[in-house]
């Protein structure tokens, strides 16, 4: 019988929801209380991550996200802003002595890309992982990604463009230098991908989270359970939410 | 790649910060107070990734009263990586000396 992972599936939550449910299944994983754990999301307001050692300020235009209506938050993970639209955002947490991740950090990105990889040739997409934490499809990215070890237990969350709006995502985002902004919008153009794109059509949020979940399956030769998140989780979720990724103390320590 | 440099009249210190893509890497910038080529306070921020995480604090922390002299910074960044077993990903010693020395140009 096939090793039994668990699949949450958490529909659409503010930018603190999101991240307070990665960081409470990381703490219950590493405490032994929850199996190994595959999840797909969506960000409802729409809102930008930014990587842990990034300064909110710096990249973030925060008048606009409020014009907008888009949320924030500082992610536990390294890596750049990420502006969360229309995606399909996944996280996995997993223990680092699992025999399906590899010890050294590069070579696990690399494997659970592959199951990113997977997903996207079950929707009629070829890919490929290039280094450091991105998959690539005819050159341009269409998967950004961010891994964290905590208690010796991985979490890597990332996303999957299922459709991207540049000019949209430079009107949230600083850029070093004004008077380059609109050469690097268009640099960007040139190197970001959609799944819309690349099939021609619209593709919804369950038909995407399928094709991954099988690529998660086939990758790691598992049987993904869909589940709910325990009670501890719950609770600590709720308490990360508030204290953390609600708090204004961590969102702007940078 | 960019730096901006700050004098406050009324004391020696000195503000300054770098913007540096460090070699086959991420986006590095650097946030520094310094004083008479001393630094009083560093903010290491970028794209890259470190782990654990909590140890770039630790950093900080320990580059503050470092001499910004290239080869004794980039002994002293080494030093604190192994004391506290940093692993950086699209970061280097090489590339944080860089960065913090970038701030003097």
């Amino acid at each position: 019988m096939k090793e039994q992972w668990r699949l949450l599936l958490t529909g659409y939550n503010t930018a603190s929801v999101n991240m307070a449910i990665d960081r409470a299944v990381l703490v219950a994983n590493s405490e032994g209380k929850v199996p190994p754990t595959v999840r797909f999301y969506g960000w409802s307001p729409p809102a930008i991550s930014i990587g842990y050692f990034q300064s909110l300020e710096e990249e973030v235009d925060l008048d606009s996200c409020k014009r907008f209506g888009v949320d924030y938050v500082r992610r536990i993970t390294g890596g750049g802003a990420v502006f969360h639209d229309a995606e399909l955002t996944y996280s996995i947490v997993i223990s680092e002595s699992h025999p399906s991740i590899p010890k050294n950090i590069m070579e696990s990105y690399g494997r659970i890309c592959g199951a990113l990889i997977k997903g996207l040739k079950n929707l009629g997409i070829e890919s490929e992982y290039i280094p450091i934490n991105d998959i690539v499809s005819g050159g341009r990215k269409i998967s950004g990604n961010a891994q964290t070890r905590k208690s010796r237990t991985v979490l890597q969350h990332g996303t999957i463009l299922m459709d991207v709006d540049v000019d949209k995502m430079f009107s949230l985002l600083k850029v070093p230098d004004e008077k380059i902004k609109d050469k690097l919008i268009a640099d960007v153009k040139q190197r970001v991908i959609s799944v819309k794109h690349l099939l021609g059509e619209d593709i919804d949020f369950e038909k995407t989270a399928v094709a991954m979940k099988t690529g998660f399956e086939e990758e790691f030769d598992v049987e993904l359970v869909e589940g709910s998140l325990a009670e501890d989780e719950v609770e600590l979720s709720k308490k990360f939410e508030k204290e953390c990724f609600g708090a204004r103390d961590w969102n702007h320590r940078r | 790649m960019l730096n901006l440099k700050i004098h406050n009249l009324s004391s020696k210190e000195m503000q300054s910060k770098s913007v540096y893509k460090v070699p086959n890497g991420k986006l590095l910038k650097i946030s520094l107070d310094y004083n008479d080529d001393i630094i009083s306070k560093i903010r290491i921020m970028g794209d890259f990734f470190a782990y654990p995480e909590e140890a770039i604090e630790i950093m900080e922390n320990e580059l503050k009263n470092s001499s910004l002299n290239r080869k004794s910074l980039l002994k002293k960044i080494n030093s604190v990586i192994k004391e506290n077993k940093i692993e950086f990903i699209g970061l280097n010693a090489e590339g944080l000396t860089e960065g913090i020395m970038m701030c003097l140009k």
